[in-house]
């Protein structure tokens, strides 16, 4: 089913300009192989070497922290959009 | 205001102008022509002055409202220096430039219960959240740990445009606001992400971490670190911040007087400014030094220890 990666503006160039891209996926681990598949320079911004989620990347299934849901299992639905949110440190 | 850059300038001037009473500016470093572009309450003669950006920030403010108390704080935020920087204040409004000072702050905040809020800002992209401890998720309830270094935009990479930083800091201040005012049930509630380009504003919600190191365990890690000599290559820039724990204060006096020996002295009561082997070396009153033209870490250090001694 169609899901919708929203991509934060400093991962954008990782994706073409993207600000969106739609994926088939069941799983928020799902929608993220389908992502990197499709865009595999947008790993590292998101993944460990071993395919773990980075420490300090944040997904979010609508408004929701997936940590509070299932993790990468957190399933998903069809609409559903996944938020990507990257660290800042600039000020 | 921790930290008084670009988001600095931007809340710094918004918190001033409210009136709100007492505005204490925390910031490390100097003007330079690159920070211009997004950090308004400098200008050309603040570079050439070489004074340092909390000394001029609070001078300019004063100006703009004689009624509130602005008090200038030149110095770095470490685990040695920032408890005592901070832990008397009713609100931190966050415009620092790193995860590490961030992470000092947090801890600070949660371990004196001072809610605070954080922002940052790339490109054309900004984050804010506002951290109530015991209330809301921390940073660490975020970011458990700090990115490893290399592994994510700064404003050398990336740069930052002008434009973003004033609509962070146009929340972070209006969160700010609702603090001191104790209107808690109309703060924002999560975590803000805007793209000034874009026009993309939303929110997300932070749950508190039932394992979080800092609000749940009380570990204040970043505070606890060992005071030692730490070397700190700065944000777009080549140049090397060298922090070392001194015993006695440095007496900036003295030091001119020794370099004005053998090299041109620039001096304020804030710092003092010399030229050795091509390299600009700038120490403050609190033992700081930040050496331009280098990105050698260990070239820095030896010249710290040369120059100014250890």
């Amino acid at each position: 089913m169609p899901v919708v990666i929203q991509i934060p503006t400093p991962l954008r160039r990782f994706t073409g300009g993207r600000r969106t891209v739609t994926v088939e996926a069941h799983t928020v681990g799902a929608a993220l192989d389908e992502l990197t598949g499709i865009f595999p320079d947008v790993r590292a911004g998101l993944q460990r070497p071993d395919g773990s989620l980075r420490s300090d990347a944040r997904l979010f299934v609508g408004a929701e922290d997936i940590r509070g849901l299932g993790g990468l299992d957190t399933p998903v639905s069809d609409g559903d959009v996944i938020a990507i949110i990257p660290p800042v440190a600039g000020a | 205001m921790a930290g008084c850059g670009a988001l600095g300038s931007a809340s710094a001037t918004l918190l001033v102008r409210a009136g709100v009473g007492y505005v204490r500016i925390i910031d490390r470093d100097f003007v330079e022509t690159s920070n211009l572009q997004r950090q308004t309450l400098y200008d050309e003669d603040d570079v050439a002055s070489g004074m340092p950006k909390a000394a001029i920030a609070a001078q300019k403010l004063q100006r703009a409202n004689t009624s509130v108390r602005v008090e200038p704080r030149v110095a770095d935020l470490t685990a040695s220096s920032a408890e005592a920087l901070l832990r008397d204040v009713d609100v931190i409004v966050d415009a620092i430039d790193n995860f590490e000072a961030r992470f000092l702050v947090n801890d600070v905040a949660v371990k004196h219960s001072i809610p605070w809020v954080y922002g940052a800002v790339i490109a054309t992209y900004g984050l804010t959240m506002t951290i109530r401890p015991g209330e809301t998720a921390c940073l660490r309830c975020l970011l458990p740990e700090a990115p490893a270094p290399g592994s994510v935009d700064t404003c050398a990479t990336a740069g930052i445009l002008g434009p973003v930083v004033e609509c962070i800091a146009a929340l972070q201040v209006t969160e700010a606001l609702k603090l001191l005012l104790g209107r808690t049930d109309e703060l924002c509630g999560g975590l803000a992400q805007f793209d000034v380009w874009d026009r993309e504003l939303s929110v997300v919600d932070v749950p508190r971490q039932s394992d979080c190191p800092t609000c749940v365990q009380a570990r204040y890690d970043y505070l606890r670190a060992e005071s030692t000599a730490e070397t700190v290559s700065l944000c777009g820039r080549e140049a090397i911040q060298i922090s070392v724990p001194r015993t006695q204060p440095l007496v900036l006096t003295e030091l001119a007087a020794r370099i004005r020996g053998f090299a041109p002295v620039q001096e304020s009561p804030f710092m003092v400014r010399f030229c050795v082997d091509g390299r600009e070396i700038n120490v403050f009153a609190d033992g700081r030094a930040i050496i331009k033209g280098t990105t050698d870490e260990a070239l820095a250090r030896k010249l710290y220890a040369e120059y100014v001694g250890t």
